[in-house]
């Protein structure tokens, strides 16, 4: 008896847990209008979305405290940056009326959620997905009208980083080394094709699955490559970069957007890490305003990640609109879409839309280089 | 195929393919331990790798205060230092291998027949755990300052030998014997051996069966723990998936060799380190998992029950 | 003798005559149609649309832990490869949908037949196995579809397949993005034709088969029963169900992508059967939809909804070792290959 008691008890707790707390959901007042963040917030990737939804969060923290007459909030989409989530996410965020514009963050789920917002006219202002095919007319996952971005597509950080990677350096032999992302295989076409008969040889380690790069480095070392071209995201490029000072590599070492992290330096060891270049369409929050960094710091107790200055401005385009008085899906995917809108960005730049969504302009592309265990902004790429 | 990279590079490749397998051979031991005695996948055994990586790291920073860019340490203060840090991480890993023991396989173990209840509360401690560390943590990576310098000590045939590489050997021969002493010798360890030969006969017999099958999980703990701290000895990075990445590696690992089997998760590991560095060198690194996969599915078509056979040559039918 | 679902409902189903059991059956169907309906109440998933739940997670996962329980469940073979067939049938749609001019009704029985066939070649080759080597090998044969999908740039690598084509209009419902009820009302046609051919078989001389393998795959053996025959035919049966779960997923996402098709589902998949009532069809469909749900409903509580689940598989494992629903206890005997009392 006292089993059954248990087991149901168990079954009713379990049921209590799914079902309870079905209160929130108050309904939402006209002067309350939501912006939504779907990215990864929970699983292996959830790093990019804990830094990104950061930014999200300050700018609206920042605007809400002004006193508006239209507050927002946010909207939590967490596709733990898995595609076949992306899909469910994507129409749980264009079901929700509140909803008059959103932030997505991987190429991958953003293409599957891609027709609920087309279908719902819902803009995207997307600080992070760089696949150049989301804003490319020939190409089935074409984002337009609905889809912008404020970060530089792959096609045109490739060129950028190729020419950073191969400056200064007499006679380069390239070898570019991907995570098999698709930020990461994007990039690396693009870099190819920039490099052209500059390129040696590649290879592919798969994020966040190799812990020890001793067979690329083997490769790098037969090919008596001086240049090191990485393309994945921070974690991995600084593990990688470690291991590759400390076989003696003495070449050059280059990498894209992915690895801008205060933390990389850091992670790969200061004496590794000194002279790596990096391109970026953008600045880290740090370099680009101390002031908002300082709040950011009090507010999480942690440093800005890699997309988190896009998440804030991402963020503040829509506040911009709001401010705008354009508080319908359909009049804040018109502002954002019309000719005259123009945004000044954290780091000062404004910027436009081109009708592909992408940047107007060559967009903006800088350099950076790791000195004394910092990244430094090295000008214009 | 592209052979030039195997031939140009073959003794630095096998010298480093052989230092990655004994990382192998160290987690393995936590995934081969227990399936001795239980016969079963301790799914969560991942995490505890998890954890002790974690709690080297904290050690050299909470307890020593270095910071991620401390510089390296000489003499004493650098054995203390790095003993203090592997038996932090051994301790966190025996205990946390433990209570999962208590938390997900005890119960059950009275209650049901059925083994896969065990693996499914298994993985529910694994999901627990790796989500928890990844909240504290913020999803980030968590580096670990270089208190080892990586001096090379010599190089043979192009082959650097580094001396934590080389630490990483030594050490784990040195567990492996005293291990395969411990289990074959001791008294617990003819405890651990009748257990795993026939449960319910030992348990006719008067062994306490907890007690056994406790001192296993905290032995293979331990043994998580010092791969962890290892680990990071040689990798210096840790992050909340590292279970996840390094466990299935591992677990591939122990059956290669014959999981159940101390020899077979030495001879698996090394093996396993081995065709990952050869694969990535003439393949590609994209290809590394899949040849090792492929390799592991025709060994075992051929023998069954790995290369050394499981435990005590017992094959179970 | 107190309350117990399960053997109140089998007492039920073994009290009634022909008539009632198909009213029975009548009512559970309609009831299970008409889900869409409950949209709004206090089922409703925060974040998520109900009825799109309803099809993807729900649907999808519970037609392939009834799948995957004729393997696991039935038969006792251990498989931690499972979405290979899930893959193997998404891909031919995305494949076929690139290069052919066939329709999702017409890719469905190649997506079936093609994962069939990669059941056959993995299950001709590694069903001598037993118990966790068996594991481990189809844990790898997951791990090399997925690898080999994000290897091939011919199958757009990383980047996947996308504009899959929906469904046409057919018998007048169409299939497109708004269409979410009629999408669950086909993967529900499918479940149901799965569970009558489950318990078709289940009653015949292949589910005698299965069973006594399941108990003593030796003795089994020993009493005549070609084993390797009809381990075979659950994996490739289990693979049938996962390639139609695979194709109907692509034509309503639109979009696939290797990593949609990681090593998780197959853990996830096994999760559901265990947590349900290992061969019990009626518990793996309640697992299934309870453990596919719970993440959906909690979505609110985003950053620990993972932890919480993985809470709910501990505690209820706990409590109710044999599953929500189990099987009947004469029935109660370990998975092939060493059990443990």
């Amino acid at each position: 008896m006292n089993k059954k008691i248990k087991a149901s008890a168990a079954i009713v707790a379990a049921l209590a847990l799914s079902l309870g707390a079905f209160a929130a959901n108050t309904a939402s007042a006209a002067t309350t209008v939501k912006i939504a963040y779907q990215g990864p917030l929970t699983g292996p990737e959830a790093q990019t979305g804990t830094d990104s939804i950061r930014g999200v969060k300050l700018a609206i923290k920042i605007y809400n405290a002004t006193n508006p007459a239209v507050k927002v909030e946010i909207f939590e989409g967490d596709d733990q940056g898995d595609d076949a989530q992306g899909g469910t996410v994507g129409a749980g965020i264009a079901a929700d009326d509140a909803v008059i514009g959103v932030l997505t963050a991987y190429s991958g789920p953003t293409i599957a959620a891609l027709p609920s917002y087309k279908a719902k006219g819902i803009a995207i202002v997307s600080p992070s997905a760089t696949r150049a095919s989301l804003t490319d007319p020939t190409s089935k996952d074409y984002g337009n009208p609905v889809f912008h971005r404020i970060v530089s597509n792959d096609d045109l950080q490739g060129p950028a980083l190729a020419r950073v990677a191969t400056n200064g350096v007499k006679d380069p032999t390239v070898f570019v080394v991907d995570d098999q992302s698709s930020y990461s295989v994007g990039l690396t076409k693009a870099v190819k094709l920039a490099l052209g008969t500059a390129f040696q040889a590649g290879d592919s380690a798969a994020k966040g699955a190799v812990s020890d790069f001793s067979a690329t480095i083997a490769k790098i070392k037969k090919e008596k490559a001086n240049v090191v071209i990485y393309t994945g995201y921070y974690a991995d490029g600084a593990k990688f970069l470690k291991q590759l000072r400390d076989k003696g590599y003495k070449g050059v070492y280059a990498a894209g957007d992915g690895v801008l992290n205060s933390q990389f330096p850091k992670l790969a060891g200061k004496k590794q890490s000194e002279g790596a270049r990096l391109t970026a369409p953008t600045v880290p929050l740090e370099v680009a305003s101390p002031k908002i960094t300082a709040m950011f710091k009090k507010d999480f107790k942690a440093d800005p990640g890699v997309y988190t200055t896009e998440a804030f401005d991402a963020t503040n385009i829509f506040l911009q609109g709001i401010k705008a008085g354009k508080t319908t899906r359909a009049d804040m995917l018109a502002y954002l879409n019309s000719a005259s809108f123009s945004y000044k960005n954290t780091a000062g730049i404004t910027i436009k839309f081109q009708e592909s969504g992408d940047l107007s302009g060559s967009g903006l592309m800088n350099q950076f280089v790791v000195k004394g265990g910092t990244i430094k902004l090295n000008g214009k790429a | 195929m592209d052979f030039s990279v195997l031939t140009d590079q073959f003794a630095s490749l096998t010298f480093d393919g052989i230092a990655l397998g004994f990382i192998y051979v160290l987690i393995a031991l936590g995934y081969t331990m227990v399936y001795g005695v239980l016969r079963l996948i301790n799914f969560a055994n991942s995490e505890v790798f998890m954890l002790g990586s974690f709690a080297t790291i904290l050690v050299a920073t909470k307890l020593f205060n270095h910071t991620i860019e401390s510089d390296p340490l000489t003499g004493f203060k650098l054995v203390y230092t790095m003993t203090a840090m592997l038996v932090g991480a051994m301790i966190v890993s025996g205990v946390a291998s433990v209570i999962i023991e208590i938390v997900a396989y005890r119960r059950l173990r009275s209650r049901t027949s059925n083994r896969l209840t065990s693996l499914i509360s298994a993985i529910g401690v694994s999901i627990v755990l790796a989500e928890a560390v990844r909240m504290a943590t913020s999803s980030a990576p968590m580096g670990s300052p270089r208190l080892l310098d990586k001096t090379i000590l010599a190089t043979v045939w192009g082959a650097d030998i580094r001396v934590d590489t080389l630490l990483v050997i030594v050490f784990a021969i040195i567990l492996l014997i005293v291990l395969d002493l411990f289990v074959n010798k001791s008294r617990l360890g003819m405890g651990i051996r009748a257990v795993s030969m026939d449960y319910d006969t030992s348990r006719l017999m008067g062994i306490n069966l907890n007690k056994i099958i406790s001192t296993t999980f905290l032995i293979g703990g331990l043994g998580t723990g010092a791969a962890s701290f290892f680990y990071i000895t040689v990798y210096e990075m840790t992050r909340f998936s590292i279970g996840f990445e390094l466990g299935l590696a591992a677990f591939t690992a122990a059956v290669l060799g014959g999981i159940g089997n101390i020899r077979g998760a030495f001879a698996g590991g090394i093996a396993l380190g081995l065709i990952e560095m050869y694969a990535s060198a003439v393949l590609g690194t994209q290809w590394r998992s899949i040849t090792a996969f492929v390799i592991l599915i025709l060994v075992l078509l051929f023998k069954p029950n790995g290369i050394f056979g499981e435990s005590l040559q017992q094959a179970r039918v | 003798m107190p309350f117990n679902l399960r053997d109140t409902g089998a007492t039920l189903w073994a009290n009634s005559n022909k008539w009632q059991r198909y009213l029975i059956a009548g009512v559970i169907i309609v009831g299970a149609f008409a889900l869409p309906l409950l949209e709004g109440t206090f089922l409703n998933t925060p974040r998520t649309p109900f009825v799109s739940v309803l099809f993807y997670p729900i649907g999808v996962y519970v037609l392939m832990a009834l799948g995957l329980n004729v393997v696991v469940g039935k038969s006792g073979l251990l498989d931690l490869g499972y979405v290979a067939f899930y893959a193997v049938g998404a891909y031919t749609a995305g494949i076929l949908s690139m290069h052919t001019k066939l329709n999702t009704w017409e890719i469905l029985p190649v997506g079936i037949a093609l994962a069939m066939l990669s059941g056959f070649v993995l299950g001709a080759a590694v069903l001598r196995l037993r118990g966790d080597y068996l594991a481990i090998v189809t844990l790898g044969f997951g791990e090399i579809i997925r690898i080999t999908a994000l290897n091939s740039s011919a199958v757009g690598g990383a980047n996947g397949i996308s504009n899959i084509p929906n469904p046409p209009t057919t018998f007048g419902f169409t299939f497109d993005l708004e269409s979410d009820r009629n999408y669950y009302w086909v993967v529900l046609i499918l479940i149901i034709i799965t569970i009558l051919i489950i318990r078709g078989l289940s009653a015949r001389r292949p589910g005698r088969a299965w069973e006594s393998i399941r108990q003593d795959e030796d003795v089994a053996e020993l009493m005549g029963v070609n084993t390797y025959k009809y381990k075979l035919w659950a994996f490739v049966f289990g693979a049938s169900v996962g390639g139609a779960a695979g194709v109907l997923f692509a034509s309503k996402a639109m979009f696939i992508a290797p990593n949609i098709f990681n090593y998780n589902i197959s853990i996830l998949i096994l999760a559901f059967v265990v947590f349900g009532g290992m061969g019990n069809i009626w518990g793996v469909v309640f697992g299934a939809v309870l453990l596919s749900y719970i993440p959906e409903r909690i979505r609110f509580i985003s950053e620990a909804r993972m932890l919480i689940f993985g809470l709910v598989l501990i505690i209820m494992m706990n409590l109710r070792p044999d599953g929500l629903l189990p099987r009947k206890k004469r029935e109660k005997i370990g998975i092939a290959g060493g059990e443990i009392k």
